[in-house]
């Protein structure tokens, strides 16, 4: 077993590395959000505002969309993928030839980027040579909206989110369902359970802490999402697609105003928290 | 009767593997058609949806590909991007897996919480403190440098790693160690001789994993470096940005081009993936 010093020791380098790199940056942005202090303009006196960085920001209607347009996104993109993502990896909970090439396959739009997702998908539903409405014209159907106006934006991202992380959940949830011993599902086989009810009561006892893990991840993500926005629609038409990461980043770097842009960026800090705080309860809940 | 039932069910069977074929092609197919889409555009072949039924414009052409690699230094990325991410992986899963190893070998109270910690830090998005590690980063005099980008990377997917890693440690029994221990094997002789080889598959599979998440990261470097250090992501966005009036087929070559040295990682890498698991249900002791 290891002493005491060794455990210690152990951790240092990871001490090293985090402490700098993350806690530090993100206690800087928290202290910081309760002055005025302004790096871009040097010089000023820096002094205490309490939570008028906070209040501002409240008051801020951009912001006010960003968060109903996050807590949209991050709502219906991250049942689809949990869902739909489940859904494919129990497709191939089963060996067959090749599945090993299939589970490439279905993994390969998480391998893109999400700058080059945004990119991709701009394009892609180009009304005049874009993927989606040579569809309806093939059909001779009426083609589709414009899927980028004001009242579709938002879904669209959505749909993009999905694209791009649904095959990543089949991938952690796949060998979760793979550890469930062969016999268990025969046996719900033989007793003529469908499928749902196979799902709910083998599997989903046994992945409840896996589901609820992926999900925080997944949660983490979709609250700071800006990369995807920022490429696909660039936070619009007007503040249709903004959320709290883009808003953060618009006033940052586009308005030099630091102190919205850590502000906000603490706003989603604890909305994380928060998350992971039910993550903590709901986990320790399942173990009892 | 018993024969009857397994006969029925075998039968049942056959059914239900028709099935999911079918909807295992289709959902390859599905997701992988804004790929192929985008590939054909690459090469110039557009629909014309104006028309219908819509017409197709044949003419095949390697011109996107030529005007793409006229993009200004993009070799220079593609060696900035592999270096920043190889480095990062090095330094993320080698700090991580002491402290994993350590975590493993440990037992104290709110150890549970710690390990849960770690996983709320790596669902902790870039956003939220990117914008002042900037200034830090500045003031350290290591913004725009790629000392300052992969240390600042290598501490945003150590978390993860030091949880994945834990799963694979403590899956681990303690005799190799314990024999190796009363052989005279010092402390790090017995990470570096036992743990590490027995968990090498897994360690492999979550550096792919920390690689590949690194290479596709935007914001961080975005914002953490300018000039002189330019990722892919970057150079795409840049790129896409500022030149809004690009048009469809020469951005989808730079897709290509951008895509294909990590998608053909991944291809390589695909059976050691096949040995990353967040199962959590190993992380409860």
């Amino acid at each position: 077993m290891l002493t005491r010093r060794q455990r210690m020791l152990l951790f240092v380098p990871l001490a090293l590395l985090l402490v700098p790199f993350l806690l530090l940056p993100a206690l800087f942005g928290f202290l910081t959000s309760f002055t005025n202090y302004a790096p871009f303009q040097p010089g000023q006196l820096v002094r205490f505002v309490g939570l008028d960085n906070y209040l501002s920001i409240l008051h801020d209607d951009t912001f006010r969309t960003a968060v109903r347009n996050v807590t949209v996104f991050a709502t219906a993109s991250v049942s689809a993928e949990l869902i739909g993502g489940f859904g494919l990896a129990y497709l191939l909970r089963e060996s067959f030839r090749g599945r090993s090439i299939v589970r490439f396959l279905l993994l390969l739009p998480w391998v893109v980027s999400p700058v080059a997702t945004g990119i991709m998908w701009h394009f892609l539903v180009n009304r005049e040579s874009g993927m989606i409405n040579y569809w309806p014209a093939l059909l001779g159907l009426p083609s589709l909206p414009y899927l980028l106006t004001f009242e579709l934006a938002l879904p669209t991202a959505i749909v993009t989110e999905i694209w791009r992380k649904m095959p990543f959940v089949m991938f952690l949830v796949l060998p979760g369902l793979l550890a469930v011993p062969a016999d268990q599902w025969d046996q719900a086989r033989l007793e003529g359970l469908p499928v749902l009810g196979q799902i709910r009561h083998v599997a989903l006892p046994r992945l409840r802490l896996l589901m609820l893990t992926i999900t925080l991840l997944l949660l983490g993500d979709a609250l700071g999402n800006f990369e995807n926005i920022m490429m696909l629609t660039g936070g619009g038409p007007g503040s249709a697609t903004t959320t709290p990461g883009f808003y953060s980043y618009q006033k940052a770097f586009v308005a030099f105003n630091w102190a919205a842009g850590t502000t906000s960026g603490w706003f989603i800090v604890a909305a994380v928290l928060l998350v992971g705080l039910v993550y903590v309860i709901m986990a320790r809940r399942g173990a009892d | 009767m018993v024969l009857r039932a397994r006969l029925q069910h075998r039968q049942k069977r056959r059914h239900y593997v028709s099935w999911r074929g079918l909807l295992l092609a289709a959902a390859v197919l599905l997701l992988n058609m804004p790929l192929l889409w985008t590939s054909a555009a690459s090469f110039g072949i557009v629909p014309d949806n104006t028309t219908s039924p819509p017409t197709w414009l044949l003419h095949p052409t390697d011109e996107n590909y030529l005007e793409a690699a006229g993009f200004p230094n993009l070799l220079g990325q593609l060696e900035t991007s592999i270096a920043i991410s190889s480095l990062t992986t090095l330094l993320a899963i080698a700090v991580a897996y002491l402290a994993a190893y350590s975590l493993s070998r440990s037992h104290f109270m709110g150890k549970r919480l710690l390990l849960q910690s770690f996983l709320i830090l790596a669902s902790l998005p870039v956003i939220a403190y990117v914008i002042p590690e900037k200034n830090l980063l500045q003031l350290a005099h290591l913004y725009d440098t790629l000392v300052g980008i992969t240390l600042a990377e290598a501490a945003l997917y150590a978390p993860l790693a030091v949880y994945v890693l834990h799963g694979y440690l403590a899956q681990l029994s303690p005799e190799h160690e314990e024999a190796a221990r009363l052989d005279g094997a010092g402390t790090f002789q017995i990470i570096w001789r036992v743990a590490l080889p027995i968990t090498a598959p897994g360690i492999a599979a979550t550096a792919v994993i920390v690689f590949v998440l690194s290479w596709n990261q935007l914001l961080m470097p975005f914002v953490l470096t300018a000039n002189h250090v330019q990722t892919i992501p970057v150079m795409l966005s840049t790129f896409f940005v500022y030149e809004r009036e690009l048009d469809w087929e020469t951005a989808a070559a730079a897709l290509v081009v951008s895509l294909l040295p990590l998608a053909a990682f991944v291809a390589a890498a695909h059976r050691t993936l096949e040995q990353f698991s967040l199962d959590v249900a190993r992380q409860e002791d």
